[in-house]
């Protein structure tokens, strides 16, 4: 158990550590924007206002509510202590909502959406390639190229082929929103079932996606394990070969655990612009229409938001994958 | 060498992957050859013209005629001109009406318009059939009489009086050469929302979405080498700090880092070259990775313990010693790097950080184009369809290469 | 003579290539292990000794396959036999195997007594998991190895306790025969003495009563069991005691490989090792006459084309060449 604390202390501290760093790069990089900002959106903002020191005005306006007057540092602090209470400031494109606002009302869309598919995803992707590996004839001949093919159709190409063949041909499932658009929010059975009829075409494409890629990888580290030597000596044990498949598909499915980890960020691209495709309230959606609006209030909170996101799914899988797969914890827990 | 490429052209994987790749390249050279011209020309107005053969109107109605009486000509025009919806009203009609559809099919043309004729009374009003739905049967009506009803346009011009004067009577059984039509263009793929070639636009598309790719590859291959190298062989205070910047970079999404520093750079200096770099810069943390450990195992092998005896110079040494031996490794890498750089820069479009899009297309930009302009949702396949089937295409056979090369090259996982 | 625990008459395999070419790795051979003795079989790598130790098990699967001979043991013969009554009624009970490569042979993700608990569950569904426990306790400590080991994956075991632990499940059910391929040679020394010690503990405790040892070093078989044979390309040249074996041996090639390894005895010290030249011939297309004939220096013509028989001479000494026992020894004697 001692072991195990000093894993868990490292892994902490490295999580720690990037934490910082990503908050550091968000704050940075934003500001290093050739143009200024604050300009930009006060050019915007005073639109036809050809009266000068009215413009002047609306600029230092805007430079102190942003804190872009103070120095450097300063700004980074006053940053952090707003973001730790949540305050990421006011979103130019949705004036006078604010950014945490923003944020608060699209992040449970986006958990909501891609947390199930995503592992839903990986499962199936584990159980497709574990199968592929145990049956392999035919299977290597005709259906892994088709795997291979589908693992490569980028997410947002899944998403648009998904709708316009479910959508908008068969007309099985709505092909945009969270909801019916004549709704507003509230706990009812109507609303209830819009939301999981819009559910549907985001959900699968993204679940599709995942499974593409993870079964080609699984496929390949079942085949590597069904030659491993314990293989053999378990064999000539006597132990069924049903146990034995178990014992590979076990080991063979622990280091997908650190592949979700490692490609968890690189998902969450995808599927973000899956959202987007799907106008899905979530946010992916929020991100493109801050971008299209140069909301960079907006822009910034939401990356932030995501890079949290990330970084507690790779560290929770990170514990996880140390506290079960014993070959990890003799490695790193000594 | 020599046998290394040899054995990579064994693996069926490699060979048809390659074989995929070749093909879009040769297509990216040789269609402009054919049909030459600015890709960003927009040539037709309006928005997404389908895909087809286009013919003037204008020259053909001045072109020499042929008369041709073919039997099917009459059910064939009047099969085009009858929407699919009137169909599906007409059956309606015959439904209210009581007549037996069970073996109707709406395809015959003839069976459905002489059905029409015998069931379909103006004055009768069916039970429960709203006003509005009989004022449409009304106009249904005259419409499919004048489909059938003249069997010839006059063409008429204004003279010197100004009055309306017939110059010219097309009839039905008039026919010309599409030799003969002065104007005929060829549309294998329609035109896009602003009117432009889609196809002219996508092969242009490929090659700037595959410059892109190579870039950011090269880019993200040769941090990734020089990190790797540099933490592998010199190792001690310079291997932990590499290991931490890459280990941090390893944990943010480089997708995010994408999107704020493409976002930081401002859409004025986005060109394509700019965003490639920027991908390039994102995504060396797995090449940084794999090198690293691959000269971690080579460093004390005694041919680089010779070369660090006989007195060579680092760069010697990594040049001649480690360089080769992970060459194969370093080119996979390479190749996954392109293909997920194609991706990248189609998602980073699709949020609108693409490059900026008044130069050139790139994949990534025509798909967000059809999507600002709904093509999934009013039916214009042409204008995404092929996009996503190019960009998968390129991802599939860059894979492949990269599966050929690790079944050469890793004979574990050899089936 | 005692009662015979492993009979092999005969024996054919073959494995089949993924280019569907068949190589035919043990070729005929035969041979008996009588209850409480052990025989070691020696030979350079790919000669087929680890083959045979796969082959004597009555159970394949891809890309190893049988083609003919017996396989009997204690007088049941298995060679026939539906794959999964041998795998439910022998394997592990009548005889067990261990690996060579003892450093992965156990599944890393599991702990040792979870193995145990299949393994034992394999022949006997309905066994008591606390049952199991106690006997593998009890068999843990008579063999010397702590209990603890049980309650640990095989990641966290040493080496040499790996291939301890390997060798007490192999025999946890007390199979007549065990079959060890090459269970010492990835060890160090202390580790090495004590795996043998612990072979020879299972035979003199009875819990099995006889045994084969597969190594490619002679003298280790020398210090651990009764006879010793030797295997070239795919069939058996010479057999006898391991007495007779070090100290006369009458094939060629058997001398080829006495000259080519170290014995760690007095006045050695300084003696010139010599490897045999050549390579052993392709098992695809075995040669008609002697497979060893391309490498001998005292082949004659027609050694290369009539097949040789196996010859027995003295007690219980066999041997496979065109030569005469005395012809042989003269002319050895002569070097």
């Amino acid at each position: 158990m001692k072991g195990y604390r000093k894993y868990f202390g490292k892994k902490l501290l490295w999580f720690v550590v990037t934490f910082i760093v990503a908050v550091i790069l968000n704050f940075i990089l934003p500001r290093l924007m050739p143009a200024d900002p604050v300009a930009s959106i006060t050019g915007k903002l005073a639109g036809g206002n050809s009266d000068a020191s009215a413009v002047a005005e609306i600029y230092k306006r805007y430079q102190k509510e942003f804190g872009t007057d103070l120095p450097m540092i300063q700004q980074f602090f006053r940053f952090c202590k707003n973001a730790i209470h949540g305050n990421f400031g006011l979103s130019f494109s949705q004036y006078p909502r604010s950014v945490s606002n923003i944020i608060a009302s699209s992040i449970g869309w986006t958990i909501a959406l891609q947390l199930p598919a995503i592992l839903v995803g990986w499962l199936l992707g584990n159980i497709l390639g574990a199968l592929a590996a145990y049956i392999r004839k035919g299977y290597d001949k005709v259906l892994l190229p088709i795997a291979l093919f589908l693992g490569n159709v980028p997410a947002f190409g899944m998403a648009v082929i998904m709708l316009v063949i479910f959508g908008v041909y068969l007309k099985i499932a709505p092909i945009s929103g969270g909801y019916a658009f004549d709704m507003i929010p509230h706990l009812s059975w109507n609303f209830i079932k819009s939301v999981i009829s819009h559910y549907q075409l985001p959900f699968w494409s993204i679940v599709i996606i995942s499974i593409g890629g993870q079964a080609v990888g699984m496929r390949s580290m079942s085949i590597y394990e069904l030659n491993a030597d314990y293989v053999k000596y378990s064999r000539f044990l006597g132990i069924k070969d049903r146990k034995i498949v178990g014992y590979v598909f076990r080991n063979a499915m622990l280091p997908q655990v650190t592949g979700l980890a490692m490609s968890i960020g690189t998902m969450i691209g995808g599927a973000l612009v899956a959202e987007i495709i799907f106008s899905y309230p979530g946010l992916g959606s929020t991100m493109y229409s801050a971008v299209t609006s140069a909301d960079y209030p907006l822009i910034s909170a939401t990356t932030l938001i995501i890079t949290i996101m990330v970084l507690v799914m790779t560290f929770l899988l990170d514990i996880i994958y140390g506290f079960i797969d014993p070959r990890v914890k003799a490695a790193q827990f000594e | 060498m020599k046998n290394t490429l040899r054995q990579v052209f064994h693996s069926s994987k490699f060979v048809a992957g390659f074989i995929i790749f070749v093909a879009i390249l040769l297509m990216m050279f040789i269609y402009p050859l054919i049909n030459p011209g600015n890709p960003l020309q927009q040539i037709g107005v309006g928005t997404f013209a389908k895909p087809g053969t286009y013919v003037s109107l204008y020259d053909a109605t001045k072109s020499p005629v042929s008369t041709f009486r073919l039997p099917d000509a009459a059910e064939k025009r009047l099969g085009t001109s009858l929407s699919e919806e009137d169909k599906v009203a007409m059956v309606e009609w015959f439904e209210a009406v009581g007549a037996d559809i069970s073996d109707l099919d709406t395809n015959d043309t003839e069976k459905m318009l002489e059905m029409w004729d015998e069931y379909y009374d103006p004055s009768a009003k069916p039970k429960g059939m709203i006003r509005a739905k009989i004022l449409y049967y009304g106009r249904l009506d005259k419409s499919l009489k004048e489909m059938g009803g003249s069997d010839s346009i006059s063409i008429a011009d204004k003279n010197e009086e100004g009055e309306l004067e017939e110059t010219k009577k097309i009839l039905d059984t008039d026919y010309v050469n599409t030799k003969d039509v002065a104007n005929v263009k060829t549309l294998p793929l329609g035109t896009d929302n602003f009117g432009r070639d889609v196809l002219k636009e996508l092969v242009s598309a490929t090659g700037t979405s595959i410059r892109i790719g190579l870039i950011a590859g090269i880019v993200a291959t040769l941090i990734g080498l020089t990190f790797g190298l540099l933490a592998g062989y010199v190792g001690g205070i310079l291997d932990d700090i590499i290991m931490f910047v890459t280990n941090i970079f390893t944990v943010i999404p480089g997708f995010v880092l994408l999107i704020l520093i493409s976002y930081s750079i401002g859409q004025e200096q986005r060109g394509a070259a700019v965003v490639a770099i920027v991908i390039g810069f994102t995504s060396w943390t797995w090449t940084a990775r794999s090198v690293r450990s691959q000269v971690i195992s080579l460093r004390n092998r005694d041919h680089v313990n010779l070369s660090k005896l006989s007195g060579h110079s680092l760069v010697r040494i990594v040049l001649t010693d480690i360089l080769p031996y992970i060459a194969s490794y370093v080119v996979m890498a390479f190749i996954l790097q392109v293909s997920s750089g194609i991706l990248s820069e189609a998602q980073l479009s699709l949020l609108g950080l693409g490059p900026k899009t008044t130069e050139v297309p790139t994949l990534g930009l025509m798909m967000n184009w059809a999507m600002l302009y709904s093509a999934h949702t009013n039916g214009s396949w042409w204008a995404y369809f092929p996009v996503i089937l190019t960009i998968t295409l390129i991802s599939f056979s860059l894979n492949l290469m990269n599966t050929g090369l690790d079944q050469v090259f890793n004979p574990t996982l050899r089936d | 003579m005692g009662k015979a625990m492993l009979e092999v008459k005969n024996l054919k395999t073959k494995y089949i290539t993924r280019f569907h070419e068949d190589v035919y790795a043990v070729d005929g051979v035969s041979f008996t292990i009588e209850e409480g003795k052990s025989l070691g079989i020696a030979g350079e790598s790919g000669c087929g000794k680890s083959t045979l130790a796969l082959s004597m098990m009555g159970y394949y699967f891809a890309p190893l396959h049988y083609i003919s001979g017996d396989i009997i043991i204690d007088g049941k013969n298995i060679s026939g036999m539906d794959p999964d009554t041998v795998r439910k009624t022998i394997l592990g009970t009548e005889i067990a195997y261990i690996p060579q490569a003892a450093m992965n042979a156990l599944n890393p993700t599991q702990k040792i007594i979870r193995f145990i608990e299949d393994v034992v569950h394999a022949h006997d569904p309905k066994k008591d998991k606390k049952e199991i426990r106690e006997m593998a306790e009890k068999r843990f400590a008579e063999l010397g190895l702590p209990a603890e080991a049980l309650n640990k994956h095989a990641v966290e075991l040493s080496g040499g306790m790996k291939q301890r632990t390997v060798i007490a499940v192999s025999t946890i059910l007390n199979p007549k025969v065990l079959i060890a391929d090459e269970p010492s040679s990835a060890l160090d020394v202390t580790s090495q003495k004590m795996v043998i010690k612990m072979m020879r503990e299972l035979m003199e405790k009875g819990y099995i009563k006889s045994m084969l040892f597969i190594t490619h070093e002679l003298p280790l078989l020398y210090n651990v069991t009764d006879d010793i044979m030797v295997m070239y390309a795919g069939q058996l040249v010479e057999k006898g005691s391991a007495e007779q074996m070090v100290f006369d041996p009458v094939h060629p090639y058997s001398h080829g490989l006495m000259k080519s390894i170290l014995v760690p005895e007095e006045g050695t010290r300084g003696q010139k090792l010599t490897a045999i030249p050549g390579a052993p011939p392709n098992l695809k297309r075995p040669p008609d006459g002697c497979r060893f004939a391309a490498r001998c220096k005292y082949a004659k013509p027609e050694c290369r084309y009539s097949a040789i028989p196996e010859k027995e001479f003295e007690e219980n000494r066999m041997y496979r060449c065109l030569m005469g026992v005395d012809e042989l020894r003269e002319v050895y004697g002569n070097e």
